[in-house]
C-alpha cells in the first residue's frame, strides 16, 4: 500500500515538475524577468503551506476509518477536501459504518476505494475532450478587438469574484452536516444529519481581519519604495496573520462570544 | 507550426490519461492485494448519489476554471486536486501578482508555474505529514489544542485576502454575488460551495453585464471617441 502511494506521488511531483519547467522555459522566451517567475514560485510556496496542512488534517480525520494509505494518495490525486469525506461517509452509508470506526472488512474497503474513484475521476475522463475547443473559442471571441478584450476582463473578473463570493458566503452563513445514527423519542436508532460545523462570530471576524490585513500590507507595499518586492507576499502573510487572529479571538474572547454560532454544532436538522 | 498552447494541450492530454490510469491503478492493485473486488449490487447502491453530486459539478467545474486558469493550469489542477480551494485561488493570485492578463500566453505561463509548484508543495506536505508526523498531526489540529481555531479558519483567512484585492478594485461587481449566496445559504446552510459557486458565479456576470453595458461601454466610447478627436 505504501508502495503505490509513493508511487502516485512520484507520478504527481513528475507531471508538476515537467509543467514547471516547461512554463518557466517558455516564460523566460517571453520576456518576462526571472525575478517575476521567481516571486510567482516563492509567494505560491508560502500560500499553498495551511492549506496544505489542513488537507492534511483531513486525511488524518479519513484515517481513523480509512487506514492512512487510502486518504493519503486520494488527497494527491485529483482529491478534494469536502469531496473525499463526503463520498467516503456515502459509501459508508450503505453499506453501515461511519467514519469515525476503523473499516476492517476487506470487502467493504475494495468497494469504498472502487466508489470514491469512479466518482472522482470525471473531469480526467471529458477535460481533454474540451478544453482545447473551449480554449480556442474564448480566445478568439475575447481577443478580437479592444472591446471584447476589456469584456473579456470583466467577465473573468466577475466569474472570479462570483467563486469568491461562494466562500465568503459560506464563511458568513453556513453549515455542515454529518449522517449519524441517533436515538429518537421513542429509543429507536434513525439516521440524522448532525451539525458537525457552523459559521459564527470566529468565522466573519477572522474574515475581517484577513481583508483589512490585505489592504494594509498592499497600502504599505505600494506606500514603502523598499516594501515594493515583497508585495506578492501580502496576501499568504494576510492569511497567517488572520489565522493567527483566530487564535487569539477564541483565546480572549468571553465562552459565550467566541462559541457563538447561527447553528449550533452537534444539533440535528 | 505547432504554438504553446498546441503543446500544452498535447502534454497536458498525455499526463491527463496516464493519471486516469494510474489512479485506477489503486483500486486494481487493493482489490488484488486483497484478493477482494467490489460487488457490482452494492456498488450500483452507492455510485447513484456520488456520480449525482459530483459528476454534473465536475463539467461546470471544468467549463469555469478553463478561461480562468488556462490550459496547462486546468490540466495539472484538475489532476492534483483541491482547485477551488487552494489551486484556482493559487493560480488568480499569482496572475494578479504578475500583472499579466488571463487568456494570454503570460497568463498561462505564470498561471501554470503557481499551480505546478502548489501542487509539488501539497504532494511534499502532505507525504511528509503522513510518513512523519501523522502520530503529532492528530494533537496539533485536536478538539482543545491551541492551534486549532487557525486550522478550521483557513478557508474564511485564505478567501478574505484573496478577495479583498478584486472587492476593493471592483466593489460595484461584489455586492451581488455575495448578498445571493448568503440570502441561499439561509434557505439551505448546508449548500455545498460547488452548487453555491454556480449561483454566485450567474449573479456577478449578470450584475457585471448590467454595468459593463451601462456605464464602462459608454465610458470606452468616449475614450475611444476623444482619442479619435
Amino acid at each position: 500500500m505504501y508502495g503505490i502511494a509513493i508511487a502516485i506521488v512520484v507520478f504527481i511531483i513528475s507531471q508538476s515538475l515537467f509543467f514547471a519547467v516547461k512554463s518557466w522555459k517558455h516564460g523566460k522566451k517571453l520576456g518576462i524577468s526571472s525575478e517575476t517567475l521567481k516571486n510567482t514560485v516563492i509567494s505560491t510556496i508560502l500560500f499553498t503551506l495551511a492549506p496544505s496542512i489542513s488537507i492534511l488534517a483531513t486525511v488524518i480525520v479519513l484515517a481513523n476509518a480509512l487506514g492512512i494509505v487510502l486518504p493519503w494518495i486520494r488527497l494527491s490525486v485529483i482529491g478534494n477536501l469536502a469531496y473525499e469525506t463526503v463520498a467516503a461517509e456515502t459509501a459508508l452509508g450503505v453499506i453501515g459504518g461511519s467514519l469515525s470506526n476503523p473499516v476492517d472488512n476487506p470487502a467493504a474497503f475494495s468497494t469504498i476505494v472502487w466508489a470514491m474513484t469512479i466518482g472522482a475521476c470525471s473531469p480526467l475522463i471529458y477535460l481533454p475532450l474540451v478544453c482545447k475547443k473551449l480554449q480556442n473559442k474564448i480566445g478568439s471571441t475575447v481577443n478580437k478587438n479592444e472591446s471584447t478584450k476589456k469584456l473579456g476582463d470583466v467577465l473573468s473578473a466577475a466569474a472570479f469574484i462570483g467563486i469568491i463570493s461562494a466562500f465568503i458566503a459560506r464563511a458568513i452563513n453556513s453549515c455542515t452536516t454529518t449522517k449519524e445514527i441517533v436515538l429518537n423519542e421513542a429509543g429507536e436508532e434513525v439516521t440524522k444529519n448532525v451539525i458537525t460545523e457552523s459559521s459564527g462570530v470566529i468565522s466573519i471576524l477572522t474574515l475581517i481581519c484577513a481583508t483589512v490585513f490585505m489592504l494594509i500590507f498592499t497600502a504599505l507595499c505600494k506606500k514603502i519604495k523598499r516594501l515594493e518586492k515583497f508585495e506578492s507576499f501580502a496576501m499568504p502573510l494576510a492569511m497567517f496573520a488572520a489565522m493567527g487572529c483566530a487564535i487569539l479571538f477564541t483565546a480572549v474572547l468571553p465562552e459565550g462570544l467566541r462559541t457563538f454560532t447561527w447553528y449550533s454544532v452537534g444539533g440535528v436538522m | 507550426m505547432k504554438t504553446y498552447f498546441d503543446k500544452l494541450h498535447k502534454w497536458g492530454a498525455i499526463w491527463n490519461y496516464a493519471a486516469l490510469a494510474a489512479l485506477f491503478m489503486v483500486p486494481v492493485a487493493i482489490s488484488i492485494y486483497l484478493s477482494q473486488w467490489p460487488s457490482l449490487g452494492v456498488l450500483a447502491k452507492i455510485l447513484p448519489p456520488i456520480l449525482i453530486l459530483y459528476w454534473p459539478t465536475g463539467i461546470i467545474e471544468t467549463v469555469t476554471y478553463i478561461p480562468m486558469l488556462g490550459a496547462g493550469g486546468t490540466y495539472l489542477s484538475f489532476v492534483t486536486g483541491n482547485v477551488s480551494n487552494l489551486k484556482l485561488p493559487c493560480g488568480l493570485n499569482a496572475i494578479e501578482n504578475a500583472k499579466v492578463r488571463a487568456n494570454t500566453e503570460e497568463g498561462e505561463v505564470i498561471s501554470t508555474l503557481s499551480i505546478a509548484v502548489s501542487s509539488i508543495v501539497t504532494t511534499v506536505v502532505i507525504a511528509v505529514g503522513v510518513l512523519a508526523f501523522s502520530p503529532v498531526l492528530p494533537k496539533i489540529t485536536a478538539e482543545g489544542s491551541v492551534f486549532k481555531p487557525a486550522f478550521e479558519q483557513v478557508l474564511p483567512a485564505l478567501f478574505g485576502a484573496l478577495g479583498a484585492g478584486y472587492f476593493f478594485k471592483h466593489w460595484k461587481l461584489g455586492i451581488a454575488p455575495i448578498l445571493s449566496g448568503v440570502v441561499v445559504l439561509i434557505f439551505a446552510p448546508t449548500m455545498g460551495v460547488g452548487i453555491l459557486m454556480v449561483i454566485t458565479i450567474v449573479v456577478s456576470i449578470a450584475g457585471a453585464l448590467i454595468i459593463y453595458k451601462n456605464l464602462w461601454l459608454p465610458e470606452f466610447r468616449r475614450m475611444k471617441e476623444a482619442k479619435k478627436k
